[in-house]
């Protein structure tokens, strides 16, 4: 792993957020806690997986109890497959405030057991997103750290440590592993923005001018910019579908974007009234390629990639391009991710408001 | 009988079984309603200390839950974990903007509290209420992730942009979470938990107008500045045209002295955001100053220095101006 820069070391992990793999089954995890994201080598000890579907009941309860805590305690953030063995790995927040903790979670594909992936002392990068306070910044809630951390301040004859942290902050909302570069997309808590972060891996330091900023123009009229909720590479990398928090899918294609210029993407959908855009996967049916939005309101909506090629930008508000899956077995869903050829994996809560993982074959969607 | 309780064992909690045979198979596991059928045990790892043996958790234990113990696989006994009572102390120090009119196309509240809260408690205890004492129904951005500063004392809540944004689907079906000419309140109720999982001491509330939209970019040309005389320690004020956004006002604005270098200070955030002040550390130094000013400083509304929220493009007026600093002259004598 030392050709990706990782050194043994501790992910100190505060806040699960988004996680996914990237080469040769490195886990790229980001911790809204620290605005940092991680970069793991996970160790997964088990064999290439073949193309069987993988479900599992309960799992917030199973992972709970293996928690030691009940599945109201915990959220579970994301989930990722890993390319290789298939094993499900789970971002996990365990309780709330002080006692809030972070644990990524492995599934096991074959038995449904459940471990925690220790992240101390393990081959690890990281990289602290570029938006920490600007030096001019001056608000800066200040703390007496524990655990070394902080600066030295002297005080007349008194030195003391303290911990300045920055009220500027960004969330990470989803990101993606193309092409040698990891793409974040965040929520800032002060501006409103459309910042795609493109990070060079392994990971050096950030370059800001990396940043992409992407425009979408709704009604063929207002051209907004607004936060990327949820993202996905198709097409080889070569293209972007991405879901914003005012909910138009947008396309845009990676290749003519130029870091620093200003780039507007072709908004090729509508989620509509009270719908939020959750996660999105691409999947190949019948040598195809189609995409799968998981949102609030309905079903998976599937989009035949050709659909979007083919289509002009959106003129009119219209109802997703596409096939709206309407199908009771499809609602609910919440994290999608690709298991194997045959199955995307899907986090779904059911009417009681219990989670299970469920595998949905992809030439039945 | 064997006796089970609550102890400590190498300076950590753990759950001691008196007189438990060395191959005896223990298991702990939370005690849930849910029918789920055997759920996997508690991680941990099992310590013999003397006669007794410790389970010592991976994951510390969570106060309010019942444990169950059992021993090659019969139960054992269940031991819960009190939660002890602690006084509420914690409140709601500051809700921004301070404005009582603010614009239809509002975007974005600020809720500060006095200490570290938890996360996972905004949806169910921040909302915004009609003068009827009805709830305005997906008014803010759901999310998944809630918005706090690093030490989680400040919350950032967004209007839900969707409604906001002119030509979308969700606008033209829902329309704007406020209506122009009505009064509403922002609640935070007081069973939000700090960090220590505690309520509030209280609720707080704050009301306002809903007055007109604002649509038109962040202008410091539009911006009055009340300059000091030179060589005292009088504060520069700064009059905006309309309130702008607590947060980036923090942060989006300096001065620039005579020798290019900033003028160190304490900066002050006026009466309804409509105002800066800059009282310097050192007197004022006689000569030309500059007023430099972050092009992504934004109104309550979204718009900011460089850019519109929602831009119409059949209007020439409302393109995007440079993604520079806009730099305002002035002279103190």
């Amino acid at each position: 792993m030392s050709e990706f820069g990782l050194n043994v070391g501790n992910a100190d992990v505060r806040s699960a957020g988004p996680i996914t793999f990237g080469p040769e089954g490195i886990l790229f995890l980001a911790d809204n806690g620290s605005a940092k994201v991680f970069a793991v080598d996970v160790g997964d000890p088990d064999p290439d997986a073949g193309s069987e579907p993988f479900d599992l009941e309960d799992v917030d309860a199973r992972v709970g109890s293996f928690l030691g805590c009940r599945a109201t305690d915990i959220v579970i953030s994301d989930l990722a497959v890993h390319p290789r063995s298939h094993n499900v790995y789970l971002s996990v927040q365990r309780g709330r405030g002080d006692a809030g903790q972070a644990v990524l979670v492995r599934v096991d594909r074959l038995d449904g057991s459940i471990t925690d992936v220790p992240l101390t002392n393990r081959p690890m990068a990281e990289i602290t997103l570029a938006d920490a306070p600007d030096q001019d910044d001056e608000r800066l809630d200040i703390t007496l750290p524990q655990n070394g951390e902080g600066e030295e301040f002297t005080f007349g004859e008194r030195t003391i440590r303290l911990l300045r942290r920055p009220i500027r902050t960004s969330t990470v909302t989803d990101m993606a592993f193309i092409d040698g570069f990891l793409l974040v997309a965040g929520l800032s808590n002060e501006e409103f923005s459309s910042k795609l972060r493109r990070i060079p891996f392994p990971f050096g330091k950030e370059i800001a001018g990396n940043n992409l900023e992407i425009f979408h123009v709704s009604h063929g009229k207002w051209e907004t910019a607004a936060p990327i909720r949820t993202f996905v590479p198709y097409d080889d990398g070569r293209s972007i579908l991405a879901s914003y928090t005012c909910t138009p899918v947008v396309h845009f294609d990676l290749t003519d974007v130029e870091p620093g210029t200003k780039t507007v993407g072709r908004t090729v959908a509508e989620l509509g009234a009270m719908n939020q855009p959750l996660d999105m996967v691409a999947f190949v049916q019948d040598g195809e390629e189609h995409l799968l939005v998981a949102n609030t309101s309905h079903g998976l909506i599937k989009i035949a990639c050709t659909d979007i090629d083919a289509q002009a930008p959106l003129t009119e508000p219209q109802e997703p391009v596409g096939v709206p899956r309407e199908t009771e077995d499809l609602l609910g869903i919440t994290r999608l991710a690709n298991l194997n050829g045959d199955y995307v994996l899907a986090l779904q809560v059911d009417g009681g408001g219990r989670q299970h993982l469920r595998s949905l074959k992809t030439a039945a969607l | 009988m064997t006796n089970v309780v609550w102890s400590r064992c190498r300076d950590e909690d753990c759950i001691r079984i008196e007189g438990l045979p060395a191959a005896a198979d223990l298991r702990v596991r939370p005690r849930t309603d849910d029918l789920c059928g055997e759920l996997p045990a508690m991680a941990g790892t099992l310590v013999r200390d003397g006669v007794d043996a410790c389970f010592i958790p991976r994951f510390p234990f969570v106060e309010d839950i019942t444990y169950t113990i059992a021993v090659d696989g019969l139960a054992l006994a269940t031991l819960h974990r009190h939660r002890p009572d602690r006084p509420t102390t914690t409140e709601v120090l500051d809700v921004h903007p301070t404005a009582i009119e603010l614009p239809r196309n509002m975007l974005r509240f600020y809720v500060t509290f006095s200490a570290p809260m938890s996360e996972g408690y905004a949806g169910d205890h921040v909302r915004l209420v009609d003068e009827d004492g009805l709830v305005i129904s997906a008014a803010f951005l759901p999310s998944d992730a809630e918005l706090w500063d690093r030490t989680r004392r400040r919350l950032t809540l967004l209007l839900d942009p969707a409604r906001i944004k002119r030509g979308l689907v969700p606008h033209r079906q829902a329309g704007y979470p406020l209506q122009k000419g009505t009064s509403f309140r922002l609640v935070v109720d007081g069973g939000f938990r700090d960090a220590s999982g505690t309520p509030l001491r209280a609720g707080s509330e704050r009301w306002y107008r809903v007055g007109e939209d604002q649509r038109r970019h962040v202008d410091p040309a539009d911006w009055v500045l009340c300059v000091p005389p030179g060589r005292t320690l009088e504060p520069l004020e700064v009059r905006f045209d309309r309130s702008l956004d607590h947060g980036l006002l923090g942060r989006c604005l300096r001065v620039l002295g005579p020798d290019g270098r900033r003028v160190v200070g304490s900066p002050e955030i006026g009466s309804e955001e409509r105002s800066w002040r800059l009282a310097p550390r050192a007197p004022w130094a006689p000569g030309p100053h500059q007023l430099v000013v972050d092009p992504v400083l934004e109104d309550l509304a979204g718009n900011s220095v460089s850019r519109l929220f929602d831009r119409d493009l059949t209007e020439t007026s409302e393109q995007p101006r440079r993604d520079q600093p806009v730099k305002v002259a002035f002279l103190t004598q």
